[in-house]
């Protein structure tokens, strides 16, 4: 166990470093003048050359990856142009906000998904798995804008249940402490719809996985030789049969976690969500590249993190894994 | 030396036979599904809108449309003129959206191609030869895993330029990465069995035995693969034209929805929204169905009553 | 102790109705080791899973009764057989052992539930206890309770796997194919340690196989199966050395070791019949070299040759010639050429 943990550590630093050169490369070697990209229009040529220097760019591209490379460690993301204030101040509280956004969709999508996936692929060969089926495959067939639009046009224009967007009424200020700012009904209130978006287009996927790996463990013959024991149903069904069809779930759970984060791009846009991808979207329509370039990181670090998490748990509840 | 021969003509034969069976269990399974039938027609639908939309569409896409009056025909509701009524310069929606099933096939297409062909090709070698080459492209592997999807496809379309070139090879660029996983590991198992020993022994190159013996034995899952490739792409093509990185010259589907979104349509005109909302929806689920009844033959565990 | 009567076991199919299991009696006395034998598709594995009726949903016991000490098991609930019969009685053992086992669990951890979903005074230590007693027995180290399934090699898994058949010490275990996975040596060890426990426990078996020489070697009486019937039944020498329905001749056939006298291999033309809706005729008589006419027409009633010998087959009496007509190989080569080319096709590939 120890051994397969040390190994995927240094498979995570092996990845989260090429994440980070990637990263580089994309923001500096692009076609053209790359230092384009880092100059607000209407600059002065000495205005222009003091900004060059200023982020380093004149320097050899080495010297540059050097530096991007120390930035990095010490925590530092640049500055934003746009906010004309450190990068990482400004994504913190719109990290937060995109994390208890699809955290919130994440958990209802995996609980209500592999619940109702078990339970469909329990019911196998009936009328009713096979609409569960067709609703799941609708589900997942919309993009996260479409079902957004969707409950938008519902419960905001037709119903006015809720409000069209933003995190908090229009003109409040934000509470300065952590605490104030996520506990409130106000916050919740205008978080149904956005998590709902979430929720329903990443619950097709638990659905239809637990379902075929639910009918995959239950042709085994260890599940014919716990009938043949005599035991119930119930602990067929959860310890034994559940058991196992979740093992490939757990993977699935923090990959799709970790990708849920790029998603939020989407669902953010929609419903004017101030959090890290609706200003990754924002800043790179507005060229604030150190700005594009910290939300890409925070989001890249949270999947592959959340990869990483995905290996350990899948070690820990398969023991096959374990011992390999 | 001529029993290894024929051992190799029954291993290509094998092989062959086993697409041919799978192309007619496909072709049966299909036959009793509802829903592949359904997937199968409405995909027919948007394939003759793709390929014949700029002959057939009723109006210029780009063109402002007047009323009888003279005026510009602003958010017009659905008449027998412009059936899904027009945008908020007189753009004939329909016609838009007839051009957007051309974007989404193209992409679809293309991408899901690419990624396979990048995908299968990188299963092969890993799976084939195994250690050091495996360990390092299933690395190369957890490093585009390691990417977030939306973010980095818009960070390199904006850079590159928002053509819908850039688009299909940046999503190609990232979606080979679940077909080479999972092909991966169906060629593990290949590679044990005895037609890839007996092609071994009688002297087949690596080469050979990859793409000739291997290749026709995963075939099911790479076509599967292929099939969720275009669905994916599609969404992802929305996704990203939704943006507003979408390719300013051609009429997508997401681009459609990304204008009626920006201009507040959803609120009053929803019929500039829901035509091409519900036209993504429908491709999409149609290449599913397909998927679906596709996968049955690949997992037989699924086929049960 | 378990005699099974008359029992009809049908699969609902789109085709039609199967009768895999149609009309089988057949009793196993206490400590007994039968041996069912036959190819495979002949109704073998559904009417052991019948008994606790371990079948699938379009699948029912149609008729007949599984009396077990006088008590019908086809009678009970559902939920009586899985509590009062279903392990605690009748236990099985897998194909293949390592299937067998839930791989996230240790081995001991499911003798361990098994053990307390039947018995509730029995704490988890004595449970455990129990567990280690019966792998020190099945020559396995009690230690490795605490292991996983695929700690074992498939040997170990097997024993394992006897272990957790006997942990509640049952009157019966059905045993479907449990060497078939394994090599002979070990196969032959398996045997042994499981015939030795079977003495000291005092448990019956009922040996399903297609594999002649096994049950020849390992059985006290043996039941011939064909069609969803028991098509001969005796004792193990008896079928062995003086069979007399042409379908254990040609069996008999197919294994060289078990009569010295024989030396080729032939194996029996054609395959076994569907059993979709069966017409009322002798089942075998498509493949049978000595079919007559009233073999198509008359399903022949079990006949007694002394000793509890059974036969269902109108030329019985015959038996001399059906004897030396059955080890030459034309006359299952020439059954061939008024074969269908389908089936044709498919004996040359058995032959070469």
């Amino acid at each position: 166990m120890r051994k397969f943990i040390v190994r995927r550590v240094a498979y995570l630093i092996l990845t989260y470093w090429a994440f980070i050169t990637i990263l580089f490369l994309i923001f500096r070697v692009t076609p053209g003048d790359p230092t384009t990209l880092y100059i607000p229009e209407g600059m002065s040529q000495a205005e222009r050359q003091a900004t060059l220097e200023r982020y380093g760019l004149t320097d050899p591209l080495y010297v540059q990856y050097v530096d991007y490379l120390r930035m990095l460690l010490s925590g530092d993301l640049g500055t934003s142009y746009r906010y004309n204030a450190p990068v990482w101040d400004v994504l913190t509280t719109k990290f937060w906000n995109t994390i208890f956004l699809m955290a919130g969709a994440m958990t209802i999508a995996y609980t209500f998904g592999i619940a109702f996936g078990a339970y469909i692929g329990w019911l196998r060969g009936t009328a009713k798995e096979k609409y569960g089926m067709v609703l799941a495959l609708i589900a997942r067939s919309s993009p996260e804008f479409w079902i957004g639009i969707v409950l938008l046009s519902i419960f905001v224009f037709q119903l006015g249940w809720f409000p069209w967007g933003g995190i908090r009424e229009i003109g409040a200020e934000a509470p300065a402490s952590f605490f104030d700012r996520y506990v409130n009904w106000g916050f919740v209130y205008h978080l149904v719809l956005p998590v709902l978006t979430g929720a329903i287009y990443y619950m097709a996927q638990p659905i239809l996985l637990m379902r075929s790996s639910m009918i995959s463990v239950l042709n085994t013959d260890y599940i014919e030789i716990k009938k043949a024991e005599g035991l119930s149903n119930y602990t067929i069904l959860y310890k034994h049969a559940a058991r196992n069809s979740i093992l490939p779930m757990v993977t699935v759970v923090a990959l799709v976690a970790g990708l849920s984060v790029g998603g939020s791009l989407v669902i953010e846009t929609v419903f004017s969500w101030p959090g890290m991808g609706r200003e990754m979207v924002e800043s790179v329509h507005h060229n604030d590249y150190p700005m594009a370039q910290g939300a890409f990181f925070l989001m890249g670090s949270v999947v592959i993190f959340m990869n990483f998490i995905a290996d350990i748990a899948y070690a820990f509840l398969d023991p096959r894994v374990r011992y390999e | 030396m001529s029993t290894n021969q024929s051992t190799i003509t029954t291993a290509t034969e094998s092989a062959r036979n086993s697409v041919a069976t799978a192309y007619s269990k496909s072709r049966s399974i299909l036959e009793g599904e509802r829903l592949a039938q359904f997937g199968v027609i409405v995909l027919a639908v948007f394939i003759f809108a793709g390929l014949f939309a700029p002959f057939i569409v009723p109006h210029d896409p780009g063109k402002i449309n007047h009323g009888e009056d003279g005026d510009v025909l602003r958010l017009a509701e659905p008449t027998a003129e412009h059936p899904f009524g027009t945008t908020h310069l007189g753009r004939d929606v329909m016609s838009q959206v007839m051009m957007g099933a051309q974007v989404s096939l193209i992409v679809g297409l293309t991408a899901a191609a690419i990624a396979t062909v990048v995908g299968t090709s990188v299963a092969l070698v890993a799976g084939y030869y195994g250690g050091k080459i495996d360990n390092i492209l299933m690395r190369l592997v957890d490093i585009a895993y390691g990417l977030p999807f939306l973010p980095f496809v818009i960070a390199l379309v904006f850079i590159f330029g928002s053509s819908l070139y850039n688009i299909i090879l940046v999503i190609s660029l990232l979606m080979w990465r679940s077909s080479a996983r999972v092909i991966r590991s169906e060629v593990l198992t290949q590679k044990e069995r005895p037609y890839v020993q007996s092609a071994r022994a009688a002297g087949a190159s690596d080469f050979r035995i990859m793409f000739r013996h291997i290749l026709p034995n995963v075939l099911p899952l790479v076509v599967l693969y292929l099939t969720f490739g275009v669905a994916w792409a599609v969404i992802y093509e929305a996704s990203i034209a939704f943006l507003g990185f979408g390719d300013p010259d051609m009429y997508s589907w997401g681009t459609i929805l990304y204008e009626a979104y920006i201009n507040g349509a959803i609120r009053y005109a929803w019929w500039w929204v829901i035509p091409p909302g519900v036209s993504i929806m429908l491709f999409v689920m149609s290449v599913f169905f397909i998927g679906r009844s596709l996968e049955k033959v690949t997992n037989p565990d699924l086929r049960h009553n | 102790m378990l005699e099974i009567s008359d029992l009809e076991v049908r699969y609902d199919t789109e085709h039609g109705e199967v009768h895999a299991v149609n009309g089988l009696s057949v009793d196993l006395a206490e400590n007994e080791t039968l041996g069912l034998v036959g190819e495979s598709g002949c109704g073998k594995t559904t009417t052991a899973k019948s008994l606790i009726r371990l079948l699938e949903s379009n699948c029912t016991i149609a008729g007949g009764s599984v009396e077990l000490d006088g008590r019908d098991l086809t009678d009970l609930s559902l939920k009586e057989l899985k509590r009062e019969v279903r392990w605690s009685e009748i236990s099985m053992i897998p194909q293949n052992a390592m299937n067998g086992f839930d791989p996230v669990y240790t081995v001991g951890e499911q003798i361990v539930e098994v053990v307390q979903a039947h018995e509730s005074d029995t704490s988890k230590g004595e449970a455990r206890e129990r567990a280690r007693e019966l792998f020190e027995k099945l020559g396995i180290d009690g230690d490795r309770i605490d292991d996983y399934p695929h700690q074992f090699s498939g040997g170990m898994a097997q024993r394992a796997m006897v272990a957790l058949a006997l942990a509640l010490d049952p009157k019966v275990i059905l045993a479907d194919e449990p060497t078939t996975a394994l090599d002979v040596v070990i196969q032959d060890r398996l045997l042994d340690v499981i015939q030795d426990l079977q003495d000291e426990m005092d448990v019956a078996m009922l040996l399903i196989t297609h594999d002649m020489s096994v049950v020849s070697e390992r059985c006290d009486n043996i039941a011939v199966m064909y069609g969803g019937r028991i098509v001969e039944y005796a004792d193990a020498e008896t079928i062995i050395k003086s069979p007399r329905h042409p379908y254990t001749l040609g069996l008999r056939n197919s294994f060289p070791d078990i009569t010295e006298d024989s030396q080729d291999l032939i194996s029996i033309p054609g395959a076994p019949p569907t059993l979709v809706d069966p017409d009322e005729m002798c089942q075998f008589a498509p493949r049978c070299p000595f079919a007559e006419e009233e073999c198509w027409e008359v399903a022949p009633e079990p006949v007694e040759y002394g000793d509890g010998h059974r036969v269902e087959c109108h030329r019985a009496d015959e038996v001399e010639y059906l004897r030396s007509e059955a080890e030459k190989h034309e006359t299952w080569t020439e059954l061939e050429s008024t074969e269908t080319d389908d089936e044709l096709t498919e004996t040359e590939v058995k032959n070469d």
